[in-house]
């Protein structure tokens, strides 16, 4: 007899389901698994029984017994069956990003974010964050974790800072892939996002290529202030205080304008990237979306405790910032009327999504009377008297009609030589004047004899004329 | 891109300077934050490695170190004997990175194989809880080329044994397993198809295919260079043909020349060995 051992794919172990639900994988101290036969011995099950309140207490009702059946079974088979150790779901790295605490240096190298490239591409400005070179015939560069780490941790504080104290974050990241973290980390953060391309001259030329843009006025609780619908529309879109580059090789431009109007940046630095290009410099594996989506993560959640202090300073009234942003006070009854602008667009808006929903509405039951099929020789009838009034004088016979719809309904009478027959005699008694006034187009086809000759006809006039 | 662009390291000196000469500004919400955490220094060179001969200065100082270790030679020995075992795919995706702290290299690679009976003690005094104790920690480790190294490895460092010696124990636990594999892959395979399963071509099979069609293609390919070989031969050869030639070159004739032929059939005038005299005059004068 042959006993096959039960291996898991990439080395997971099969644990007995526990009673408490498996938190994420960085959450638990992951130092040793439970033991089969301990958790065995433990765990015994106790199927305590749901009361049901004093007033309601009928033990005898069918519902209470159902309900009391259920939790009895629930009790017994819960911890039945295995479930997986926790184990790396890279879906968790977007939907729950780790926080700068949660950066270990395991972390790092599980995340690929030691690996740079062949030594030969390297940067020699970036020396001092390599480790060494590994490999015999393609050596790469060793990105030091210990030193990714560091530096990941000082951009945080930074991040931390700014958006603290009311600052705009850019995310940006270009290459595929990152398009969620990004997104992701500018929604921690209260931020904006990029991942397509950036257009060249956003910050210099933004008036043009941003004016455009729609903009808001907030207070310290980040409410809406009415009262700027005149002004905003002149003023350009603002520049972001803080630029995080999840790709500079690519986005060297974007870097460039950052530097010419003075705007910090933070960004991820392989062996083979210049890292003067960024104020603060993160070094570590571009090419690895696991490690960019680590990177990105606590990035964000730096930005969302930040956003979290201000909020909470400005509940308490206290306003660290003052931000310059080149408003004159309200004039008098503009905010009266931006909100009434205000309401009637979301008004508009509300009666074209009524409309679109009658639309479709009305569609869907188009589309199942359609696919149910059922006749409906009324309206048939109507539609095809209609349209038949509406064409040139060319009064249409529905005897055809009635009969198909007659075959329809009673297939076991039907005679296909009957119905050749009759729909034979039906076209040739259409008089002939009928037919000639019909015009002659390319669409035209009548059957045999009867438009022969009209076309005879329309020949002969074609020679004469 | 030679000149080098500082702006980005400037960025707060730049910022006090246009506070302090403009009137009417704020200071931009990041001031503070960089005033309180500066940007590192770039472009600093740490001396990486010393410098071989003492005197001399080395212009390789600067550059980073080649990183190397015990298993290295180890690594090389292991598959330059097996290479095949580098053509087998290898999980490198991590959960958290510590793997390392988990698997215990001291417990041998074959353990799988080897359960104690019921209430016994095998060779090693385990009984079969400790066995299901160690298999719950032990059953995922990955069972490769690097599986070995790392046994040798623990082998060398806790035991007395010689570096051969490992190296013996350390492969064979591995041969164990892989004929294990082996087998109940071909097991598993048999029982499927005595209930009716079917398989397609294996790769062998597949090459043997491919390579038959191969020598057909190339049969083909011969036959017609050799016959484009013996027109240009043959063209070249006016008259004068080689005994390959003589068949080619037999005049088909009619009925009753049969018996005639046979007379004449060794004797052919165009051939090399040309006519044969019959009735040649005895001596020359």
């Amino acid at each position: 007899m042959i006993i096959r051992s039960l291996h898991l794919r990439h080395g997971r172990l099969a644990l007995p389901k526990s009673s408490t639900p498996s938190g994420t994988l960085r959450r638990r101290a992951f130092t040793t698994t439970p033991l089969l036969r301990q958790q065995q011995q433990q765990s015994n099950v106790h199927s305590h029984a749901k009361t049901l309140p004093s007033e309601i207490r009928d033990y005898n009702d069918p519902v209470a017994q159902d309900f009391a059946f259920f939790h009895h079974q629930k009790a017994h088979t819960q911890h039945v069956g295995s479930s997986l150790a926790p184990h790396y779901r890279s879906h968790e790295l977007v939907a729950d990003p780790p926080r700068p605490q949660d950066i270990t240096l395991q972390l790092l190298m599980a995340s690929q974010s030691h690996i740079g490239h062949a030594t030969s591409l390297w940067h020699p400005a970036n020396a001092k964050y390599i480790f060494g070179v590994r490999g015999e015939h393609d050596p790469i560069h060793i990105i030091s974790p210990d030193i990714t780490a560091a530096y990941l941790r000082r951009a945080c504080k930074i991040i931390r800072g700014v958006t603290s104290r009311g600052g705009l974050v850019l995310f940006v990241g270009t290459r595929e892939g990152q398009a969620r973290a990004v997104v992701r980390a500018a929604e921690l953060s209260k931020g904006c996002h990029l991942f397509t391309k950036w257009i060249a001259g956003s910050i210099t030329n933004g008036q043009q290529i941003l004016g455009a843009c729609a903009k808001k006025v907030v207070d310290e609780n980040d409410k809406p202030i009415p009262g700027f619908g005149d002004q905003l529309p002149q003023t350009a879109a603002l520049k972001p205080d803080l630029v995080v580059c999840l790709n500079p090789l690519e986005n060297y431009i974007l870097l460039h304008e950052c530097g010419l109007h003075n705007i910090p940046t933070i960004g991820i630095v392989d062996t083979d990237v210049n890292p003067t290009w960024l104020t603060y410099p993160i070094p570590a594996n571009d090419d690895s979306q696991r490690c960019v989506q680590v990177i990105c993560g606590a990035l964000g959640r730096a930005g969302e405790e930040g956003q979290k202090m201000r909020l909470g300073r400005a509940r308490q009234g206290v306003v660290v910032s003052m931000p310059s942003h080149g408003l004159n006070p309200p004039t008098e009854g503009q905010a009266e009327r931006d909100l009434e602008l205000e309401e009637r667009a979301r008004l508009a808006e509300a009666a074209i999504q009524e409309e679109l929903m009658i639309e479709s509405e009305a569609a869907a039951a188009e589309h199942a009377r359609q696919r149910r099929s059922l006749p409906n020789p009324e309206a048939q009838d109507a539609d095809f008297a209609e349209l038949a009034a509406l064409e040139d004088g060319v009064s249409v016979d529905t005897s055809m009609l009635d009969r198909s719809l007659k075959r329809d309904q009673s297939d076991d009478e039907y005679d296909l030589e009957e119905d050749i027959v009759q729909s034979y005699q039906h076209d040739q008694a259409l008089s002939r004047e009928e037919l000639a006034e019909v015009p002659l187009t390319a669409d035209t086809t009548g059957s045999g004899e009867a438009s022969s000759e009209s076309m005879d006809e329309a020949s002969r006039r074609d020679e004469r004329g | 891109m030679g000149r080098l662009n500082h702006a980005a390291s400037r960025v707060h000196t730049q910022a006090t300077q246009i506070l302090n000469n403009t009137r009417h500004t704020y200071p931009p919400p990041w001031l503070a934050t960089i005033q309180t955490t500066p940007p590192s220094s770039k472009l600093t060179r740490p001396v990486l490695k010393r410098a071989q001969k003492p005197g001399k200065r080395s212009s390789r100082i600067f550059t980073p170190v080649n990183l190397t270790y015990q298993e290295d030679k180890l690594r090389w020995e292991y598959f330059n004997d097996h290479p095949w075992e580098l053509a087998r795919p290898r999980v490198v995706l991590e959960n958290d990175g510590r793997d390392r702290e988990r698997w215990d290299w001291g417990i041998e690679l074959d353990v799988s194989l080897n359960r104690p009976r019921r209430k016994t003690r095998d060779k090693r005094g385990r009984t079969e809880d400790d066995w299901e104790i160690i298999m719950d920690t032990q059953a995922a480790r990955p069972l490769n080329g690097e599986a070995v190294i790392q046994r040798q490895q623990w082998l060398l460092t806790h035991t007395p044994l010689s570096s051969a010696a490992a190296y013996d124990q350390a492969r064979k636990e591995l041969y164990r397993v892989r004929h294990f594999q082996e087998t109940e892959q071909r097991v598993a395979r048999e029982e499927a198809q005595s209930v009716g399963a079917f398989f397609g071509l294996g790769p062998l099979e597949i090459g043997m295919q491919l390579e038959d069609k191969a020598y057909e293609d190339w049969k083909e390919w011969a036959i017609r260079e050799t016959a484009a070989l013996k027109q240009i031969q043959g063209s070249a050869y006016t008259g004068v043909g080689t005994e390959e030639a003589e068949d080619e070159m037999t005049p088909e004739l009619g009925e009753g020349s049969a018996e005639e032929l046979e007379v004449v059939k060794e004797s052919i005038p165009s051939t090399q060995r040309g006519q044969r005299a019959r009735g040649d005059a005895a001596i020359h004068p």
